[in-house]
């Protein structure tokens, strides 16, 4: 509907905006503006890049195949945060990222974020969370086969993700508090959040360690079975 | 009848970004006071007596954010005493009632907000950006109710074929896991099963145009008008105002022009109250009139 047409147009808001929007917006932020103004803009840095993946993603000849395959990933990943203390939706993401893509691993993580935010809550963290979980994909993606072949590598990467998703979402936390980041205040989160950082590490450990083989199993048949 | 939930999405999208974002992003009390009152009525006035949870839920978010502040930061003048060798000061403590309110008004805006955009007009507004990422969207909230269901069918077999045994919990684990297994291959065999029949019927041929019930009417380009202007006049007449909190708190002097200001913010928060105000008002009207 509100889709631009003139192709030279689309072409010159694609490369301006990660070339030019996002390191000015992180260098205004840095110089101008005070220390007020550095969660605004976290929050435009953020939205921006996800905006960026969604029109890359829209440019792209992608299969319906492939996207289906997506949307269902997206709908274990949700379903999966509904499973109390154990939360599968970091480790769906990592092994969706390893077989079928970095991109569709970005996209199952950021979707689930948006989906499951329905039933637990939308709110201005929204954003970092789906960022937070995108990029854990997108990683994932790139570190693909050596991810694949090594299972003890994959449980370390599900540890650090864990722990990363948790540090990640704290400086959201301080940020949005506090108008600027406070380090004091920042540790306070991280102590808070501990119980939750475990789980999430522990999670991701246990799923990746037990699931990884066969959920990539059955990815990879329907791969080869269907050619996606 | 036209509540302020039958609006365009867009127009309440926008109304909505302008009023959060305005309470976020500015560091102004009054600001966040005025935030917090348009919320609450909003909320109040369409839903009632009904889901109230979130009004005792606020008030423990609002004191644990309250507090948080004077624990951990100590700057300020005022000491009000002394806990394990910290002093806790007056203006940390203010500073944290400020956020607190802030952070309330935010919460009950959004939850207003998720009550308003059901899916179908959340995908109205998402599609518009990326009909791709909104297909997916909309597929993915299909099938978390279906793979609930299709998980129950499955327990049910395993269940009937004397292979699923809950006596203890190693037992209960791996039919979980089971379940869980024939879930996954299940739906994705049934994906693909989906993604050939969409190409049958053409999908990705020609650009992608989609069904849906919202047309703007002149209420809906006026909510998007008032929101941007307000918005602007908002910024432009209290831009110049600076609460300072550390190391004294000072109540700057407020001239005729920030009240202006004020006023046009609060007007703009309480718009949807009007406007579920006067349908309630004409409804009355008009079934004492049948």
């Amino acid at each position: 509907m509100l889709l631009i047409e003139n192709k030279r147009l689309r072409q010159t808001i694609k490369t301006a905006v990660p070339f030019v929007l996002i390191p000015v917006t992180v260098l205004l932020g840095a110089l101008v503006f005070d220390k007020k103004m550095h969660m605004y803009v976290s929050l435009v840095t953020a939205v921006l890049s996800l905006l960026l993946f969604a029109s890359g993603y829209e440019k792209k000849p992608v299969g319906s195949r492939r996207m289906v395959i997506t949307a269902v990933m997206t709908a274990l990943c949700v379903a999966g945060r509904f499973i109390p203390f154990f939360k599968p939706v970091t480790a769906i993401t990592i092994i969706t990222a390893i077989y079928i893509g970095g991109e569709s691993g970005f996209l199952v993580g950021a979707m689930a974020a948006l989906l499951s935010n329905f039933y637990f809550g939308q709110g201005p963290w929204t954003p970092f969370q789906m960022f937070a979980w995108g990029i854990m994909g997108l990683i994932a993606g790139f570190m693909a086969e050596p991810l694949k072949k090594n299972k003890a590598f994959l449980a370390v990467y599900g540890v650090i993700a864990g722990v990363g998703y948790s540090m990640i979402m704290d400086v959201w936390t301080v940020m949005w508090y506090d108008d600027g980041f406070n380090g004091g205040l920042y540790l306070t989160a991280l102590a808070t959040a501990l119980p939750h950082t475990l789980m999430y590490a522990v999670s991701n450990f246990v799923f990746l360690w037990f699931m990884a083989k066969p959920f990539g199993e059955k990815l990879e048949r329907i791969k080869i079975k269907y050619g996606v | 009848m036209r509540t302020f939930a039958d609006f365009n999405p867009i127009a309440v999208t926008v109304w909505f970004l302008a009023v959060t974002g305005l309470a976020m992003f500015s560091s102004d009390p009054v600001i966040y006071v005025i935030a917090l009152t348009g919320a609450v009525l909003l909320y109040v006035v369409r839903n009632g007596r009904k889901h109230h949870g979130i009004h005792l839920f606020a008030p423990v978010i609002f004191l644990i954010t309250a507090l948080i502040n004077p624990l951990v930061s100590h700057n300020g003048g005022t000491v009000l005493f002394v806990m394990n060798n910290n002093p806790v000061t007056l203006e940390a403590l203010i500073y944290g009632v400020c956020t607190a309110v802030m952070i309330t008004a935010i919460l009950y805006l959004f939850k207003s907000y998720s009550q308003i955009m059901t899916s179908d007009r959340l995908l109205y507004v998402f599609g518009m950006f990326s009909p791709k990422l909104a297909l997916i969207f909309s597929m993915s909230l299909r099938y978390v109710p279906l793979f609930g269901r299709q998980a129950k069918k499955i327990t049910a077999s395993q269940t009937a074929m004397g292979l699923y045994k809950d006596d203890n919990i190693a037992d209960s684990f791996r039919g979980g896991m089971r379940i869980f297994s024939v879930l996954i291959t299940w739906a994705l065999e049934n994906g693909i099963i989906t993604a050939d029949s969409m190409t049958a019927r053409g999908y990705g041929i020609g650009r992608r145009s989609h069904f849906s019930l919202f047309i703007f009417r002149t209420a809906d380009v006026l909510l998007i008008c008032l929101s941007v202007i307000f918005s602007v006049l908002t910024v432009y007449l209290t831009w110049d105002i600076e609460f300072v909190f550390y190391p004294y708190f000072k109540i700057p002097d407020a001239g005729i022009k920030n009240a202006v200001g004020y006023a046009v913010y609060g007007l703009m928060a309480v718009m949807p109250v009007f406007i579920e105000i006067r349908e309630v008002v004409k409804w009355r009207y008009l079934r004492s009139k049948i």
